[in-house]
């Protein structure tokens, strides 16, 4: 579960971390009441779970209120790096003397979390870590001992940093890492972290990535998720704990399975085959007939959908249960759409009699190359 | 011969009196595996599925010799499961929960390692050596005996190579569900020196995905230790690219690893052969053997 930017704030000011005052709103009517406690000038930040905004025009600056609600007006409702800004974060803009990078990330290759430090933070980062891997620090972290001094004077003693931050440094560090720890967070980034005002350390951005399966942990997560204005398809899917995936507005053919593994195989062979996939949907295990049909309304209720290749590997997920879903669908009001069945495992005669039975253009395929087939020559009959 | 289970072994149930426990178990006494003993606290004393059930794993240890367990109970529980199976010093340990906390998993890795167990899983569907045991919730009709080992990251990519070999003719000597999660108890790298070993295994498949270093790890190895032939699947080429992991993702991988381009890439470079679908896996099978 990836934070938005003011969320991952609320968590590091609860563990000591500064950041800028600031202000979320939904609406502009919302700023003029509250914004008093902020002081001008300040800086505009759309909340998007994208990144990149600030090159696509998603951080600006204002001088005061006024200027400041005319610019929200502009930003609300707009869509940037493909996501519609519905929050934005009104912070006061700091006298920034230079740029760290921290995070802590959970390394997969040592299976501990992994301190990242760098002194040329900023969002340019990534182009330093190609160019100069040596200037960015990586400190896997032994879980039995966790953060200690000695951490912090590697890093002081690398990097050549003024020790005069030594105490600040060290301070935000442990702070970071037990909320890295209480969270269950994969990822905890600050950048930059800025030298700001004077002497402070402020976290002026951050990107923080909880754990799915710890969530039920953390209420405060699970209420800033709901609030979230998600896409509604992937919040409709997660009511019949499915897991819809959006991939761009170019594809119109959708893939349904009941397998994160199969779902990426049949996008490589769609995509192999120079198509594109729009969406796809991951049923876990077990489906019924009901749910599936729900499953099929759900990836058409996406409109550039007009394909639909459903590949079941049918174990706990029975065959039938899969036809009589797609069946319950289409008679919905889905006759026009394409729909390719690749069905294999538990009942999978009856399943091919169910779906003799149904009225629309309905196909099916004995593997998954041959699905991809029929799908090529099905667009190109259109 | 195969690896990690065969006719000799004698498997607990952790969580046997559970509704997939004793589901799953049925089926793997059906299937000839010999369930030894079940372990639910608070029902020691009792028989499920002709089994008799105790409340720790030392109990069942001491009790029944057994040498491996698997673990179906909750994601939750599953961590204090598996602890409570390696501090009792069994040899296997299976885990099969979905959405086990990653820190949880983060600490049974850390401390199997330190002692002389194996932990499969989580995430997983389980280990079968065909026509000798199961240990696991697989659909073993799929299956069939032969030369082919199988280690997988998805499930469902597995089931489908396996569906298709058996479908060919071609059996497997061993085939196990690695786990889909971030972090996994044993990897590629853990199983391939005993696939290297073991006689009945001619050829090794491992079916991957994008997303960590396993696979890169696992072409190392293979490069200058393994003899027999791998074919390897990896899944993901097309797959959306996760912003999720934020700049630090990116850092870490700055040098390419993660990506379903340089594992194969890396797969390729240590002599592996490179497969672009299940059926391309059975194509390639057929041309070696």
């Amino acid at each position: 579960m990836k934070l938005l930017e003011y969320k991952g704030k609320e968590l590091l000011k609860n563990y000591d971390i500064a950041v800028q005052n600031g202000l979320v709103v939904s609406s502009v009517d919302e700023i003029a009441q509250n914004i008093k406690a902020i002081k001008p000038p300040y800086v505009i930040k759309v909340q998007i779970m994208a990144g990149g905004r600030g090159k696509a025009g998603g951080i600006k600056f204002a001088g005061n209120v006024a200027e400041a609600e005319k610019i929200c007006a502009d930003l609300f409702n707009k869509e940037i790096r493909g996501c519609i800004v519905k929050k934005i974060l009104i912070a006061e803009k700091s006298e920034i003397a230079d740029e760290w990078y921290l995070s802590i990330i959970l390394d997969r290759f040592y299976k501990t979390p992994m301190i990242i430090f760098s002194s040329l933070g900023g969002i340019d980062i990534e182009e330093t870590a190609k160019s100069d891997p040596e200037k960015i620090i990586k400190l896997p972290v032994n879980t039995l001992i966790g953060i200690k001094d000695y951490h912090t004077r590697y890093i002081f003693e690398k990097c050549a940093l003024d020790l005069k931050f030594y105490d600040k440094f060290n301070l935000i560090l442990l702070n970071l890492y037990r909320l890295f720890c209480e969270y269950d967070c994969i990822l905890a980034e600050i950048n930059p972290l800025s030298i700001a005002e004077g002497e402070k350390l402020m976290a002026i951005d951050c990107k923080m990535d909880i754990d799915d399966s710890s969530l039920y942990h953390h209420t405060d997560i699970f209420e800033f998720r709901d609030s979230l204005d998600e896409n509604p398809l992937i919040i409709e899917a997660r009511k019949f704990n499915f897991l819809y995936i959006p991939l761009g507005n170019d594809g119109d053919i959708a893939v349904i399975s009941n397998g994160s593994g199969m779902l990426m195989s049949c996008i490589d062979l769609i995509s192999k085959s120079g198509m594109k996939t729009g969406c796809a949907l991951d049923l876990g295990g077990g489906a019924t007939s009901d749910r599936i049909a729900e499953a099929v309304k759900i990836i058409f209720k996406n409109k550039n959908i007009n394909y639909l290749l459903v590949s079941i590997f049918g174990g706990i997920t029975r065959c039938d249960e899969v036809a009589k879903g797609v069946k319950l669908a289409i008679k919905s009001g889905l006759k026009d759409k394409t729909v390719i069945l690749r069905l294999e495992g538990t009942n999978k005669s009856e399943a091919l009699e169910v779906i003799k039975g149904i009225d629309g253009s309905v196909t099916t395929a004995s593997s998954i190359t041959e699905g991809v087939k029929i799908l090529s020559s099905r667009r190109k009959d259109k | 011969m195969s690896i990690l289970i065969d006719e000799n072994t004698r498997l607990i149930i952790q969580g046997i009196t559970g509704r997939e426990g004793t589901f799953h178990g049925q089926r793997m006494l059906e299937y000839g595996t010999k369930v030894v003993a079940g372990v639910t606290p608070g029902k020691g004393g009792q028989e499920v599925l002709g089994v008799p059930v105790f409340d720790t794993v030392k109990q069942a240890f001491n009790k029944t010799g057994a040498n491996a367990t698997i673990i179906f109970v909750s994601a939750k529980f599953t961590a204090e499961g598996a602890y409570e199976a390696l501090d009792a010093g069994i040899p296997l340990v299976i885990t099969i929960a979905e959405h086990v906390p990653v820190k949880d998993m983060m600490g049974v890795y850390h401390i199997a390692k330190k002692t002389e167990s194996r932990v499969i899983g989580p995430n997983s569907f389980g280990v079968i050596s065909p026509g000798k045991s199961k240990a696991g919730f697989m659909h073993d009709r799929i299956f069939s005996k032969g030369s082919v080992a199988i280690m997988s990251r998805s499930a469902t990519n597995c089931y489908e190579t396996v569906f298709l070999l058996t479908n060919e003719g071609i059996g497997q000597s061993t085939v196990i569900g690695i786990g889909g999660d971030m972090i996994s108890g044993s990897s590629f790298i853990d199983y391939l020196p005993l696939f290297e070993k073991d006689k009945q295994t001619k050829l090794i498949v491992m079916i991957g995905e994008i997303g960590g270093s396993d696979e890169e790890i696992a072409a190392e190895y293979i490069k200058s230790n393994i003899k027999k032939p791998v074919i390897a699947l990896v899944a993901g080429k097309n797959a959306p690219k996760g912003t999720s992991m934020g700049h630090a993702g990116a850092i870490v991988s700055a040098d390419g690893a993660g990506s379903a381009q340089n594992k194969e890439l890396m797969l390729r470079k240590a002599g592996v052969n490179i497969a672009e679908s299940a059926e391309d896996i059975v194509k390639l099978i057929k041309d070696i053997l």
